[in-house]
């Protein structure tokens, strides 16, 4: 085992279930781009799984059962989902399919890993989300999904005409924006992504503490020294989506400063940030494309 | 359609191999790891039977650790949801498939109760005492070999140290419960666990 003893003792303590909720998300990140840690938590929850034996059985309600057969039917005919055969070349061009993209991310992780161990984890979870969004696009809301098209097509065969229904993802794609807001060195509080070309913003709360009396206010401050302007108070729930960046300019977005700060319920009463302030630029983790 | 048909026209789970005159409706892990391959092609009379031999081992970790029936209910989905679509990645050459799914379970759990008991930790004191600690041993036929090893390497920890072992993995308790319990920093607790757990890990030799 060449792990070093603290990502050993993450992986342990992840499978053991004692890390905060924002180390879960590192080691959550970890386990999506780092083959050799995810190997070593696999060990761990074989070793530790074995405990389950002395669990009591419990009956579930029976109602259960009823929705998970719900929820699969809904999924739609896909049935289980093979995971690696998402990017299959059968349905993306060739020249500029999404693994190179990946494959480029991964390596450059891998350098940006070498600097410290925070850009190190930073970096996880940014290479994490693009790479969900093309392997794992169900653990991601619903707007930073890649959109599959359903496309009819009448294939002639010599003795038949078959009409099949084939799932196509679209090659053509805007640049990835994400801003990461630090809670500490450890754990980002929110990722925000960035969709430049609708101006869509998505949220995601990972690490930031939940205040029944209080809420979170997303910020834009165009340039230095002048009054950030509110982009509305982030809702509830683990991702928030926004469309309220339509006035800004893309040039604008990229090189403004954006903020959450902590609010009165509702939001600030006097259109300005008034409690604590956690600050993000955006960061480009990928290209455009075009088909 | 595969998956619309047949399941929805919701049957009685039936057991059929290897349960005759057991209560519990386990099947051995040869039997399982059968079951999670059919599932992983689709098969949904594999999944059923899967869901029947599997539930009440998975809904009794997750309500140990979220002891809340509506919490555990929404969690059980969510794991066997994952289970179905997952399934083609399960390797026995590196998990049993109960220890593979009490994982996913445990993960889901996990994720659910830091999100919440972050901002109140010190609601329910009440209720994390009567939780408990360890669940009642078993009889030791029951037991299997590999948790038989496991045992007898947590046996080795003194005895708090094994307290903290068993509470964070039955439990599902956080450094910081850990350390209202045993009265030390949760600095000093993240290290006791971490040195406990490779001392687990040295003395299973893996």
């Amino acid at each position: 085992m060449t792990m070093d003893e603290d990502r050993e003792g993450l992986a342990a303590e992840y499978v053991l279930g004692t890390l905060d909720a924002g180390e879960r998300a590192q080691a959550d990140a970890l386990l999506t781009t780092d083959a050799e840690f995810a190997a070593v938590v696999r060990q761990w929850e074989r070793r530790l799984g074995e405990l389950n034996v002395m669990v009591a059985p419990i009956e579930p309600p029976a109602p259960v059962w009823d929705k998970i057969v719900a929820s699969i039917a809904a999924a739609g005919p896909a049935g289980p989902m093979r995971l690696p055969d998402v990017a299959a070349p059968a349905a993306v061009p060739a020249e500029q399919g999404p693994s190179a993209e990946i494959i480029d991310l991964t390596q450059r992780m891998r350098r940006w890993r070498g600097l410290t161990v925070m850009t190190g984890a930073l970096a996880a979870s940014v290479v994490a989300i693009v790479i969900a969004r093309e392997y794992r696009p169900d653990v991601l809301p619903a707007d930073w999904r890649p959109k599959p098209q359903m496309v009819e097509r009448v294939v002639e065969k010599p003795v038949e005409v078959v009409r099949e229904v084939v799932r196509e993802v679209p090659a053509a794609r805007p640049a990835q924006f994400v801003a990461v807001f630090q809670k500490d060195e450890q754990s980002p509080a929110f990722v925000m992504s960035v969709d430049i070309e609708k101006r869509i913003v998505t949220v995601r709360q990972v690490a930031a503490e939940r205040f029944a009396d209080k809420s979170y206010e997303l910020w834009i401050a165009t340039a230095p020294g002048v009054a950030p302007r509110s982009l509305g108070v982030l809702g509830n729930d683990d991702f928030t989506v926004r469309a309220t960046l339509v006035a800004y300019d893309p040039a604008v977005i990229n090189n403004a400063t954006f903020g959450i700060s902590e609010e009165p319920l509702g939001g600030s009463p006097t259109g300005q940030p008034t409690g604590r302030v956690i600050h993000a630029k955006l960061l480009q983790v990928t290209p455009a494309q075009n088909p | 359609m595969r998956v619309s048909g047949r399941l929805h026209s919701r049957t009685v789970p039936a057991i059929v191999i290897g349960t005759l005159g057991m209560t519990s409706a386990m099947l051995t892990p040869p039997e399982l790891v059968w079951l999670m391959a059919a599932v992983a092609k689709g098969d949904q009379a594999a999944f059923e039977r899967l869901y029947a031999a599997t539930r009440t081992k998975l809904y009794g970790v997750v309500l140990r650790i979220l002891r809340r029936s509506d919490l555990a209910d929404e969690v059980i989905q969510e794991t066997y949801l994952k289970i179905w679509h997952n399934a083609g990645s399960f390797d026995p050459k590196v998990a049993t498939p109960i220890t593979w799914m009490v994982a996913i379970a445990r993960n889901r759990a996990l994720d659910l109760i830091r999100k919440k008991t972050e901002a109140s930790i010190e609601d329910e004191p009440a209720a994390m005492e009567a939780a408990g600690e360890e669940p009642n041993p078993l009889a030791r036929r029951e037991m299997t070999e590999d948790l038989r090893r496991l045992l007898g390497c947590l046996g080795q920890l003194e005895e708090d140290r094994r307290r903290m072992v068993l509470l964070a993995y039955y439990s599902g308790w956080s450094r910081e419960q850990l350390a209202v319990k045993f009265e030390a920093p949760a600095n000093t607790i993240k290290t006791w666990l971490r040195r406990s757990l490779l001392e687990i890990r040295e003395c299973l030799g893996s």
